[in-house]
């Protein structure tokens, strides 16, 4: 009975093991399979973009594959869960060769990823083609992690028919906040359920994109320490007032998701990403987009920079491979068609190049060129200096309470804002150690 | 090979057989995972999980200091409160309504179900567009009928009830349809001995129905009071813990400090661990009063 019951226990035990082993070796054959495909070097190449965008994404993988003469082949994996996908896979010491995603996954992911700055100089790409300011945002000193791939930016959209409706002039949107008060006011139609401003409570984005004009950075370097810069900070305090007191007068919803309401024709001014130009074209409103109105904090090109990256999973022979492939994206054909700006042209993102703005069909693109900022070298940085790792933090414990708190009358514009500093000083302090 | 089976063809040592699938399975997805989270607890670990540092027990002192943990703890609480004596006792009563084997209570039942074998995903856009305070499609025939201008999603002190409505919504058709099938095992003849004795319709639903399906009852009870605890996908997906946090769950948080980019999977565990007592005390409590009522 001893004997079959180690039997029976040796077999379970085995069960387990070989199941273990089975998962390892899907990792361990994915390996295996990116070093060499059919004589080809095999790029394994993990992103998020899950929409349309996404199957733009794939038809010119495919191209790359079917027409490089490079030996190269990417295989590409689009996932709605990156950073749970990333973080499993790193943990068990797998992942791809080539990542697609923000920029500030450096802070998360860094040791993961290799110094690219050597691209320039191995592939022949330009590097002065490249606008300065975003390949900074994607350095840390000397090292580079990111070829940059699309700009984040957030803009103003406003309805020209509301606009005129309320004796406004449609073609303009407002310069500067106080006017967009003012607009608001005028647009704000109750009987219709109409706002004229579009700020919600929870766009924690929109929000910093907003604030910043306002303040400035959310967090600086200070004799080499991060310093948050919340309690005090005079602009923080006005935009929270203008944003309270159109709460009050009815002249911004109290609304959490205000996006659906511009595509209803609802509300009279918002600040979004390009996404919000596809919901907005579907729905035949007639809009206009510009950059953020100026505010005390002048002039910004305040964005989120998504990049290529190569991991160290990458043996020099698939970080090659995948030069290529970056190579590739960003060269202009004889025609001086690139997939770089077909990018930008079928999705509406501004470009990151030179010569992808100066493009005949980039310049003919009235979306793309209310979008692309009139000074490339204002400084790029979003809420926190770029190179503050701590960045998700500001955007995820810091601002949505403060917002939520002033949003909801639960407390003084002045506590707001010493919550919000207690809390930014946390996660500083953790990156001053 | 004979001896083999000849070893495996008995009663004791072949159940083990049919055990070992589940066993395996219970061992790899849920021992295993929640002694490796016991462990995840006592340590500082990032989303990558390639670096630990001990801590002992600073992730618990922290939870018990943290205004947003203790504030989902309070949410969730309610949410419980509303949810379960709703769903145990307002699904029993539904249930002995459409009990008959009849065309009309095969299609009511088919309809309480629908919501059951919906994704909670597509249930949370969906009514997040009907309630939508401008867009909506209640809150602009609440105001054609004068009632005002009701913000459902973004009203603290009533998106809770909202969301609880939703919920109960979505699973309201499984409690029902167990208590049917419950309901149905009652033996016909008490029934017609108690309609002879001149017992009225909710007098039998008391005297009869109720007590003969209390260990039917005991089952709703303490699987929706662990499910409430553990509300997490409707939240997510309606309000994710909105307006300024009164509708955040202990899960929902747990989730927003282990997967978000400011991950700490150690926080996170430790939380996971306090509410994981919670629920064990809570059950355990029920568990035993169902085994005292059973036994006397």
């Amino acid at each position: 009975m001893k004997t079959w019951k180690k039997f029976l226990s040796l077999g379970l035990a085995s069960l387990m093991t070989m199941s273990t082993v089975a998962c390892g070796s899907t990792s361990g054959k994915s390996n295996k399979s990116s070093k060499d495909s059919g004589g080809k070097t095999e790029v394994t190449f993990w992103n998020s973009f899950t929409g349309a965008d996404g199957d733009m994404l794939v038809s010119l993988v495919d191209k790359y594959n079917k027409e490089n003469k490079d030996g190269v082949k990417v295989k590409m994996d689009i996932s709605t869960d990156l950073d749970s996908q990333l973080s499993s896979a790193f943990a068990a010491g797998t992942g791809p060769t080539l990542l697609l995603s923000s920029s500030t996954y450096r802070f998360t992911y860094g040791k993961y990823l290799q110094d690219i700055s050597d691209i320039f100089d191995k592939t022949g790409l330009d590097k002065s083609d490249f606008i300065s300011s975003y390949l900074d945002y994607c350095s840390d000193g000397d090292k580079l992690y990111f070829v940059p791939f699309q700009l984040v930016g957030y803009y103003m959209y406003w309805n020209k028919d509301l606009f005129k409706e309320a004796g406004l002039d449609p073609e303009k949107g407002p310069a500067t906040w106080d006017e967009w008060k003012q607009d608001a006011e005028k647009i704000t139609n109750k009987s219709k359920n109409i706002y004229g401003s579009g700020i919600s409570y929870g766009y924690n984005y929109q929000i910093a994109h907003i604030m910043q004009r306002f303040g400035g950075l959310a967090v600086t370097k200070d004799s080499n320490k991060w310093k948050a810069n919340f309690a005090e900070n005079e602009g923080y305090k006005k935009f929270l007032k203008m944003y309270s007191d159109m709460v009050k007068n009815g002249d911004n919803p109290q609304e959490k998701e205000t996006d659906p309401m511009m595509t209803a024709g609802q509300i009279g001014m918002t600040v979004g990403g390009p996404w919000v130009t596809a919901g907005l074209d579907k729905a035949g409103v007639n809009y206009g987009i510009g950059q953020i109105p100026t505010g005390d904090a002048g002039e910004m090109n305040s964005c989120e920079v998504l990049g290529f990256s190569v991991t160290k999973n990458a043996s020099d022979k698939q970080k090659e491979a995948a030069y290529k492939f970056i190579k590739w994206w960003n060269t202009a054909d004889k025609n001086g068609d690139s997939p770089a700006l077909q990018w930008s042209l079928k999705n509406g993102y501004p470009a990151y190049m030179t010569s992808v703005m100066n493009n005949a069909q980039y310049q003919e693109n009235k979306k793309l060129q209310a979008m692309t900022p009139a000074n490339a070298d204002a400084p790029t940085d979003f809420i926190c200096d770029s190179s503050f790792e701590g960045i998700n933090g500001i955007l995820s414990d810091v601002i949505p309470p403060m917002i939520n708190s002033v949003a909801f009358d639960q407390s003084s514009i002045d506590d707001a804002l010493k919550t919000a500093q207690n809390s930014a000083d946390g996660i500083v302090a953790k990156y001053n150690k | 090979m004979k001896q083999i089976y000849r070893f495996w063809n008995n009663p004791k040592r072949s159940a083990w057989i049919f055990l070992a699938p589940s066993l395996v399975l219970l061992l790899m997805f849920s021992v295993i995972p929640m002694f490796i989270g016991l462990g995840l607890s006592l340590f500082d670990v990032p989303v990558t999980m390639d670096t630990a540092k001990f801590v002992g027990l600073q992730n618990f002192v922290q939870a018990f200091h943290d205004k947003r943990f203790l504030n989902s703890l309070r949410v969730t609480a309610v949410f419980t409160l509303i949810e379960v004596p709703i769903q145990t006792f307002g699904a029993m009563m539904i249930a002995a309504l459409i009990t008959k084997n009849n065309g009309v209570n095969k299609v009511l039942r088919g309809i309480y179900f629908l919501p059951v074998i919906c994704s909670a995903t597509a249930i949370g856009i969906m009514w997040k567009m009907i309630l939508h305070s401008n867009i909506g499609f209640i809150p602009a025939v609440l105001q054609s009928f004068g009632l005002g201008k009701i913000n459902f999603l973004n009203t603290p002190g009533l998106t809770i009830f909202v969301v609880t409505f939703i919920s109960i919504w979505r699973s309201f058709g499984i409690s029902a349809i167990v208590y049917v099938t419950a309901i149905q095992q009652v033996s016909p003849s008490l029934y017609e001995a108690a309609e002879m004795d001149g017992a009225g319709k909710i007098r039998q639903f008391f005297s009869i129905t109720a007590p003969s399906i209390r260990p039917t009852f005991w089952y709703i009870l303490m699987t929706r009071l662990a499910g409430s605890l553990q509300i997490f996908d409707i939240i997510y997906t309606t309000t994710n813990g909105g307006p300024n946090y009164t509708t955040e769950s202990t899960v929902t948080y747990i989730y927003n400090r282990a997967f978000s980019t400011t991950s700490s999977m150690g926080y996170a565990s430790a939380m996971s661990v306090i509410l994981f007592l919670i629920i064990m005390v809570v059950t355990v409590l029920l568990y035993r009063r169902m085994n005292k009522e059973e036994s006397s």
